[in-house]
């Protein structure tokens, strides 16, 4: 199948590689099927891009790669509904915004985890009861304390 | 919209399975507890509104501000 027109051009896929959100992301409802797509090789960030709309793509990333440690618990209505087991291969990715001409001011969604299970391409955007993590986590925050730290 | 007065301790229910009680009032704020089945989320709306925000503003980052390996 092809997916023509997206901001990368036009996708190859087969019906394996779609993940399927049966509530839709939280803001977007009425689209449930993605690709997770690796844009740029090496790094830990994806595009989630809709099946349904070739204009709509979400830059996620593999949290614990961008924020070390980190792990989130899902209650067990969401490891039922994504009938996961301590063998289900699952993906953690966050999403990540980045203000325009500023990468070092990357921010990423700690507290609404995207949880996909590997086997069965089911995923569901989760919000976490945990109050240590924010909406707009700095992903460069310490270091960044570093830098300004050396040029005072 | 339904508007309802309730005291300390006293609740209201909703549908079959669904309570919301009054815990406590102090001052300007309201504790609140729910009683829901599992599969019914509970959310608090700025929450649930600031998640939809960064979701729409992770679908506009542009491409070149994405850090290289």
């Amino acid at each position: 199948m092809t997916l023509s027109n997206t901001r990368f051009g036009d996708i190859e896929f087969s019906a394996d590689d779609v993940i399927t959100f049966t509530e839709g992301i939280i803001g977007f409802p009425n689209y449930s099927q993605y690709l997770l797509l690796n844009h740029k090789p090496n790094t830990p960030f994806r595009w989630l891009q809709s099946v349904e709309d070739a204009n709509l793509a979400f830059l996620v990333a593999f949290a614990d790669l961008i924020v070390p440690g980190y792990a989130p618990e899902v209650d067990n209505g969401v490891t039922r509904e994504l009938a996961l087991s301590d063998e289900t291969p699952t993906m953690v990715l966050t999403t990540v915004s980045i203000p325009a001409g500023k990468p070092q001011e990357m921010t990423t969604n700690l507290l609404g985890p995207i949880i996909i299970n590997g086997a069965t391409m089911q995923a569901k955007q989760v919000i976490l009861s945990d109050d240590a993590y924010t909406v707009k986590h700095r992903v460069f925050a310490t270091t960044e304390r570093v830098a300004e730290k050396v040029a005072a | 919209m339904l508007v309802l007065t309730r005291k300390l301790h006293q609740s209201i229910v909703i549908g079959d399975q669904i309570e919301v009680v009054v815990l406590e009032v102090r001052g300007e704020q309201v504790r609140l507890g729910i009683k829901a089945p599992k599969d019914v989320t509970v959310h608090r709306k700025e929450i649930y509104e600031q998640i939809q925000d960064e979701n729409k503003s992770s679908a506009n980052v542009r491409l070149e501000d994405i850090p290289e390996p």
